[in-house]
């Protein structure tokens, strides 16, 4: 009896497993994927009480310790996953409406920087600082990373590109303060939004908190010129964004961080469990 | 100037061959993915390394095999051309004999010694098989011929279990001493002339290894020397039967002896000349001893030939001439024999015991005791391990008891009062008081390590 709950817990095991291999190989058309899924989640929660009673409930020796420890953790490293994968998303898409790809966050936080040195030389004239340049292959042919606002810079000219041409239509005049005037918006964009976008955090940058911010923002409008206040109104939206990229991020390492333990720990009790298997049954 | 978030502004952000680029999570994700296998693998090899086969066990060795624990390859006997290397029933024999079951078992039941003596679970008690051992057979039980006398359909002490044979209906206890308990267990007098006395079950009841002294004991008797062996007063336990393998002194109660537990208040005299009584022995022994008795005090009190009526044995009331009569020594020795013989095969050894007379023998013959040693002879019980508990809360039928044929062994119920399934509850499982091997039947093993070979890896 003990040996058909084993084998049929490594069962379990290898079709939960098999979720993966399906992932890697999406020709593999068997099943919908949504059945994949349910089958990898029951059937591996199942598995557990399988090799529980496959065991009587004993640890064992050495390899049969080491193999339910596993078990135990890879289960609930995986039923914790299944739980974040319920509620995250929602929060996700409650939380983070600008919600971009994870892997080009860098990216984005780099073109909101640019957006926001361009938005900020736009009222205070040259800022002196290095252009950053990244190039790849993007969406309606261009190669350089670009920014949203069609204040900081004209989008195209080419005729061939029609996405920009409403935001070139759009392109305000560019009015520069003087030094004086553009005191305090260079301050505050140097000290506070400029490190923020470079490196944002939660607790000890006010920006990190909508509500420290808008106060923030709402102080150093008073300082500047009427003509400015539609770059700080740009800024406040980029602080925005990026803050939303931080949480996004945050959100992402809840939700995939547990694949850097159910993952592993998988791969290996498949391969321990083979070679209990044949030493079982050699044994 | 608000921002316009365009899905092609968006779009244009995005690198389309995002995916094909490595990000931190992306290589932690693959150097796990590769480190725990290989951590794994390299584990095994070490492990093999080092040749510690012993990472492959399923748990450790119990108590009575724990010298074998990194002593695989001495159950684990590897054959050549087979892959499996799977404990064989010789491996265990090597050290210790396992006589089967029973003669007509089911030969094709019969179990390897590991289906029931599960080893790698740990410091347990190898012997405590599972129920399930047993009433893979006792649920259905079956015979390889005739007729089994046995319950067919038992697969746990709670489930299928019978009565304990000997109070099953119709069923006396065959022993012919004459006993009433009911009366020993009430006040009473200790001899013709004693104190009142309250005896106690363990003034008569003893296992054998209790060297306590005994309250009713008569040390005449205790040092005497009789012609039976007193083993003989038991019933032979049937042949056939399953017996514990270890006897213990404190398990079974001895059978109870006229000399330790009788005798003080059960006296054995035989005629006012003498302060002895005779010895507690057959009739022939008996007649010997009287015999001798008389004929020495005849020997001390020549006058004594000369023998007077007594008055007081004259029954009826009337005035009777003094009768005088002067007896050869044998005819006086004959007669006083006779007078004592006729008190104790009539009053005071029938007292006890069943006895016939013969018209052809001059003695009587006593019938054999009969005791039970061993009302559970399938099963083991051991006294000593329930010694907190008092002999009447199992054997209250000893308070009124007063037939030699009433058994007065505990019914099942009391047992599985106690012996049940669960934490709370003693052993229930069948082990407990039942034994599988025959051990009637076993067979010496010839020693096969040389001390500590085993520790040392040799042999």
């Amino acid at each position: 009896m003990g040996l058909v709950f084993g084998i049929t817990g490594f069962a379990f095991m290898i079709f939960a497993a098999l979720l993966g291999a399906r992932k890697r190989v999406p020709t593999w058309r068997v099943g919908r994927a949504k059945a994949w899924m349910r089958g990898h989640l029951w059937l591996g929660l199942l598995s557990l009480p399988m090799i529980l009673f496959h065991g009587g409930f004993h640890f064992g020796g050495a390899l049969t310790r080491v193999l339910m420890w596993l078990t135990i953790i890879t289960v609930a490293s995986g039923v914790y996953g299944a739980v974040l994968q319920n509620y995250v998303p929602r929060m996700m898409t409650n939380d983070v409406p600008l919600e971009t790809i994870y892997d080009e966050i860098g990216n984005v936080r780099k073109a909101l920087r640019m957006e926001a040195d361009q938005a900020v030389e736009s009222v205070c004239g040259r800022l002196g600082l290095v252009k950053e340049i990244d190039e790849g292959q993007r969406a309606g042919g261009f190669t350089a990373l670009r920014p949203i606002a069609a204040s900081a810079v004209p989008l195209r000219t080419s005729a061939g590109v029609s996405a920009g041409a409403s935001a070139v239509a759009m392109a305000p005049e560019i009015v520069l303060l003087t030094e004086e005037e553009s005191r305090p918006l260079r301050i505050f964009y140097f000290s506070e939004v400029r490190a923020f976008l470079e490196a944002p955090a939660w607790q000890w940058q006010c920006l990190g908190n909508p509500e420290r911010a808008k106060k923030a923002f709402a102080a150093v409008r008073q300082l500047m010129p009427p003509v400015a206040h539609p770059a700080l109104d740009d800024l406040l939206d980029i602080c925005d964004e990026a803050r939303q990229l931080m949480h996004q991020e945050r959100l992402h390492r809840w939700l995939h961080g547990w694949l850097l333990v159910h993952i592993p720990l998988s791969l290996a009790l498949i391969l321990l469990g083979a070679i209990h298997a044949v030493m079982a049954l050699r044994y | 100037m608000a921002r316009t978030r365009t899905t092609k502004t968006v779009a244009q952000r995005i690198d389309l061959n995002y995916f094909k680029r490595p990000t931190s999570f992306k290589r932690a994700r693959l150097a796990l993915v590769i480190l725990a296998p290989l951590l794994a693998i390299g584990w095994l090899a070490w492990q093999a390394f080092v040749h510690d086969p012993h990472v492959y066990s399923s748990g450790r060795m119990s108590g009575a095999h724990a010298v074998l624990e990194k002593q695989c390859a001495e159950c684990h006997v590897e054959k050549t051309g087979e892959f499996s290397a799977k404990v064989a029933d010789n491996a265990c024999l090597s050290c210790h004999d396992g006589p089967m079951h029973h003669e007509n078992q089911v030969r094709a039941d019969i179990p390897n010694c590991a289906t029931c003596h599960v080893e790698h679970r740990g410091r347990v008690n190898i012997v405590a098989s599972s129920n399930i051992s047993c009433s893979e057979c006792h649920s259905h039980l079956k015979v390889s011929s005739g007729n089994t006398l046995y319950a067919t359909n038992i697969r746990t002490l709670q489930d299928g279990h019978p009565e304990i044979a000997a109070l099953r209906k119709n069923f006396k206890d065959p022993g012919t001493i004459l006993l009433n308990h009911s009366i020993h267990m009430k006040p009473i007098r200790r001899g013709p002339n004693g104190p009142l006395v309250q005896m106690e079950c363990a003034d008569c009841h003893r296992p054998e290894a209790v060297k306590a002294s005994w309250p009713y004991a008569d040390a005449n008797y205790v040092d005497a020397k009789v012609s039976y062996d007193t083993k003989e007063v038991l019933l032979p336990v049937k042949t056939g039967t399953l017996q514990p393998r270890h006897a213990m002194g404190r398990a079974y109660m001895a059978p109870v002896k006229f000399s330790t537990a009788c005798a003080a208040c059960h006296l054995l005299t035989f005629d006012k000349r003498f302060d002895i009584g005779v010895p507690h022995d057959k009739p022939d022994v008996v007649h010997a001893f009287v015999v001798k008795q008389f004929q020495e005090y005849l020997a001390a009190h020549p006058a004594e030939v000369r023998v007077a009526r007594d008055p007081q044995r004259d029954l009826t009331g009337k005035p009777l001439a003094p009768e005088v009569r002067v007896l050869t020594s044998a005819q006086w020795v004959a007669e006083r024999t006779a007078d004592a013989e006729e008190l104790l095969w009539r009053k005071t050894c029938k007292q006890c015991h069943a006895l016939t007379s013969v018209k052809s023998a001059p003695l009587p013959h006593v019938a054999e005791a009969n005791l039970t040693g061993r009302w559970m002879p399938h099963a083991r019980f051991d006294h000593d391990a329930h010694r907190g508990f008092s002999c009447l809360g199992c054997h209250p039928g000893a308070l009124t008891s007063k037939e030699t044929s009433d058994v007065l062994v505990p019914p099942l119920a009391n047992c599985k009062t106690c012996h049940a399934p669960g934490p709370d509850h003693a052993e229930s499982r069948c082990f407990e008081c039942h034994t599988y091997h025959d051990w009637s039947k076993r067979k010496e093993v010839k020693p096969t390590y040389l001390f500590p070979g085993l520790q040392t890896g040799g042999k």
